[in-house]
C-alpha cells in the first residue's frame, strides 16, 4: 500500500464522455474514501453505467482524470486495473457461458494472482480451485460448481457474476445494479452479502432498489444527466426535494 | 445409475473397438484403400483439427491452416529432396517456420473478430499461395516432386502401413495435446476470450495476447500435417494449398463437427471416402459434397459427430427408461458449446 491509506481509494476529477451529441458522463468529480460504501443513484440514463466504465477502463472518456489507489490510471486498460485490485460487475450479466460455474470463477481468480498463460498444472491451480471454490460457497451456488454459466438460471447468473467480481479479493468493488431481476428473497440475501463484505473492501454500488442501496451505503451520489446532482447521507437523500422529483417520486420509497 | 455408469463404459468400450480397427486397417484392408482413404484422411484430419480446437476453443474460423500447412510441407521437402537434409531435419524444419509464420499471422488477425477474421486469414491463404506458386525455390507451379519419407516409414505406395501407423499416432498425439491445452488455464481462459472478451478483460487478461497464443500453438498441428502429407503423397505444390484446399479443410471441420476435437478426423474420413469412391458415379461430385455440407450445417450445427452424440442420449434416456430428452444433447459437460464458432 502507498499512500492510498489515507488518501482517497478513488479520485475522479472532470470526468467526460460524450457520445456524439449525448453526454453520458459531464465534468464528474468523485471521492471514494478507503472502505466506503458509496451508492450511486439515478433515473434511466443518468450515466451511471457509462461512469463505471470508465472507471474500470472498459471505455475511454473524453476528457478528465482518474485516480486509482493514488495512482493515476487514465491510460491503462481494464485488464491492469483489475490486476490492480478493482473488479465491477456487469448491469446485464457477462458470463463465460461456455464453461462451468467453477471455470468462471477460476479464470476470474488467476486473471489477477497470474499464471494465465499456463500450459501445465502447478500448485498454483490448486489455490485458485479452492479460492473459486469458497466464493461459490460465499455466493450460495456450490451445487452448480458443474453446471454451464450459460445454463444458469436470471439469479444464478447474477449470483456468479457477483462472485466472478469477489473471487480475487479486490479492494475495490463496482456493482452495476446487482438487484436487478432478483427475486425478494435473493435481495435479502444479496443485502446480507454486501453487508458481510470485509472493511478493506471499498465498495460503489449502482442499484435502482432503495431497500438493497439504502441499507448499505453510507453515503449517496444522485447524478441526473451526466452530472452529480447531490451527495449525502442516506437520510439526507430521503430527505432532498431534488432526489425525490427525480427519483423517488417515481420509485418505491 | 448402474444403466448410465455401463453405457459410459459401453461408449468408452466402443471407442477403444473403433481404435483398434482403425489400427488394423493397413492388416485388414488393401494397400490402395490404406495409402489412399487411412493416409489422406488421417493428415487431413490433421490439419483439420488445427482449425477445429481455433474455432471451437478460440473463435476463430480461420481459412489460413493450409498456408501453415504448406508452409511446412514445402520447406521440409524443399530441405530433404534439393538440399539433402534428414528428413526428420527437415520435417522439424518446416514445423518450426510454420509456427513461426502463425505467431505473425495471429499477431495480425487477432485484432479482429468474426467475418473479419475470416477474411484476414483467407488473404493469408491466398499471399501464401501466391507465393509458393511464384518462387521457383519450391518448384513453381510444378512443386517439390520425389519426397522421401524417413526410411523407417517405408514406402508410402507400395507398402503404407507404418507410414499409415505413424500417422495415427501423430493424430492421437494431436488430439490429446490439444484436449490437454483446452483444460490448462491456459486453454480454459482462451475458451473464456471465445464466449466474452469485454468480461476476460475485466477479469485481468490480455484477450489479444490470448488469441495471438492460440493461434500460434495450432500452427505447429497444420505443419505436422503438411509435413506428413508431402511425405504420404510424396510430393507438394502451390496447388496442395488453393483456395479450393483451404475451403475443403473448413468443409471437412464442418462436417465432422467444430465442437468437438475428433470431429475433424471424422469429417476427413467422411470426406475422403466421397472422394474416393463417388467421384466414379457422378460427375457432379463437388455439387453433391456442398448439397453434403450444407445438410449437415442445417441439421446439425454440431456436425456429424453432434449428431451421434444427439442419437447417443436419445439412446440412453431410451434405455435407461426415461422420455426422450429434448433436442439438445444434454451430454456431461462437452469440451466446447454449440454457439461457438466466429459468431462474434
Ligand atoms: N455505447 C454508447 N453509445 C452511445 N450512447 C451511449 C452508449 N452508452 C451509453 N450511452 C448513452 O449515455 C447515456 C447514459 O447511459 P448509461 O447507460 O450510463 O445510463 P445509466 O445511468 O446506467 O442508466 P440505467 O439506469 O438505464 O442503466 C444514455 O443516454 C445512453 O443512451
Ligand atoms: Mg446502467
Amino acid at each position: 500500500m502507498t499512500g492510498a491509506a489515507t488518501g482517497p481509494v478513488l479520485r475522479v476529477r472532470g470526468l467526460t464522455r460524450r457520445f456524439g451529441g449525448v453526454v453520458a458522463v459531464g465534468d464528474v468529480a468523485l471521492d471514494i474514501a478507503p472502505g466506503e460504501r458509496r451508492a450511486v443513484l439515478g433515473p434511466n440514463g443518468a450515466g451511471k453505467s457509462t461512469l463505471f466504465n470508465l472507471v474500470a477502463g472498459a471505455d475511454t472518456p473524453t476528457a478528465g482524470s482518474i485516480e486509482l489507489f493514488g495512482a493515476d490510471v487514465t491510460r491503462l486498460g481494464a485488464r491492469q486495473r483489475t490486476r490492480m485490485g478493482l473488479s465491477r460487475t456487469f448491469q446485464t450479466s457477462r458470463l463465460l457461458t461456455g464453461l462451468t460455474v467453477e471455470d468462471n470463477l477460476y479464470l476470474a481468480a488467476i486473471g489477477v494472482s497470474g499464471g494465465r498463460l499456463r500450459l501445465l498444472r502447478t500448485g498454483r491451480d490448486r489455490t485458485a480451485r479452492e479460492q473459486a471454490r469458497r466464493t461459490a460457497e460465499s455466493v450460495g451456488m456450490t451445487d452448480r460448481l458443474a453446471t454451464l454459466a450459460g445454463d444458469l438460471s436470471h439469479g444464478e447468473q447474477r449470483q456468479l457474476e457477483i462472485g466472478l467480481a469477489l473471487v480475487a479479493e479486490p479492494r475495490m468493488l463496482l456493482l452495476d445494479e446487482p438487484a436487478a431481476g432478483l427475486s425478494r428473497s435473493e435481495r435479502q440475501l444479496l443485502t446480507a452479502l454486501l453487508l458481510s463484505l470485509d472493511r478493506d473492501v471499498t465498495l460503489l454500488l449502482i442499484e435502482h432498489d432503495m431497500d438493497v442501496a439504502l441499507t448499505v451505503a453510507e453515503r449517496v451520489t444522485m447524478m441526473h444527466d451526466g452530472v452529480v446532482i447531490v451527495e449525502g447521507t442516506p437520510t439526507e437523500i430521503r430527505a432532498d426535494q431534488r432526489v425525490h422529483d427525480l427519483y423517488l417520486g417515481k420509485a418505491h420509497v | 445409475m448402474t444403466m448410465d455408469r455401463m453405457l459410459t463404459l459401453g461408449t468408452r468400450g466402443a471407442l477403444a473397438v473403433v481404435l483398434v480397427v482403425v489400427a488394423l486397417v493397413p492388416v485388414l484392408c488393401t494397400t490402395f484403400f490404406t495409402s489412399q482413404v487411412g493416409l489422406t484422411s488421417l493428415w487431413l484430419g490433421i490439419v483439420a483439427v488445427s482449425l477445429t480446437f481455433l474455432s471451437g476453443y478460440g473463435g476463430m474460423v480461420s481459412l489460413a491452416q493450409t498456408a501453415l500447412f504448406g508452409v511446412a510441407g514445402l520447406i521440409a521437402a524443399r530441405l530433404s529432396v534439393e538440399s539433402g537434409w534428414d528428413p526428420w531435419a527437415a520435417a522439424l524444419a518446416g514445423i518450426l517456420a510454420a509456427t513461426a509464420v502463425g505467431l505473425l499471422f495471429g499477431a495480425v488477425a487477432s485484432g479482429s473478430q468474426g467475418i473479419y477474421f475470416l477474411i484476414i486469414t483467407l488473404a493469408f491463404a491466398q499471399v501464401t499461395y501466391f507465393y509458393f506458386a511464384a518462387v521457383p525455390t519450391f518448384g513453381a507451379h510444378e512443386g517439390i516432386n520425389g519426397v522421401r519419407p524417413p526410411a523407417v516409414l517405408g514406402d508410402p505406395v507400395q507398402d503404407p502401413a507404418r507410414m499409415y501407423w505413424f500417422l495415427l499416432v501423430v493424430s492421437v498425439l494431436a488430439f490429446l495435446g490439444l484436449r490437454h491445452v483446452s483444460r490448462t488455464a491456459f486453454g480454459l481462459a482462451l475458451q473464456g476470450v471465445r464466449d466474452d472478451p469485454v468480461r476476460m478483460a475485466a477479469l485481468g487478461y490480455n484477450v489479444r495476447l490470448h488469441r495471438i497464443l492460440g493461434f500460434t500453438l495450432a500452427a505447429p498441428v497444420a505443419g505436422a500435417a503438411g509435413v506428413l502429407s508431402a511425405w504420404s503423397n510424396t510430393r507438394m505444390s502451390a496447388g496442395s494449398i488453393s483456395l479450393a484446399i483451404a475451403i475443403l479443410v473448413l468443409t471437412t471441420a464442418v462436417i465432422g463437427g467444430l465442437n468437438r476435437l475428433e470431429g475433424a478426423w471424422v469429417g476427413a474420413l467422411i470426406y475422403t471416402l466421397c472422394d474416393t469412391y463417388l467421384r466414379g458415379w457422378t460427375d457432379r461430385f463437388t455439387t453433391w459434397l456442398g448439397v453434403v455440407f450444407l445438410v449437415i450445417v442445417l441439421v446439425s450445427p454440431g456436425g456429424v459427430v453432434g449428431l451421434l452424440g444427439s442419437a447417443g442420449s436419445w439412446l440412453r434416456h431410451r434405455l435407461a427408461g426415461g422420455a426422450p430428452p429434448p433436442a439438445a444433447p444434454s451430454t456431461p459437460a462437452p469440451p466446447v458449446p454449440v454457439s461457438s464458432g466466429g459468431a462474434r
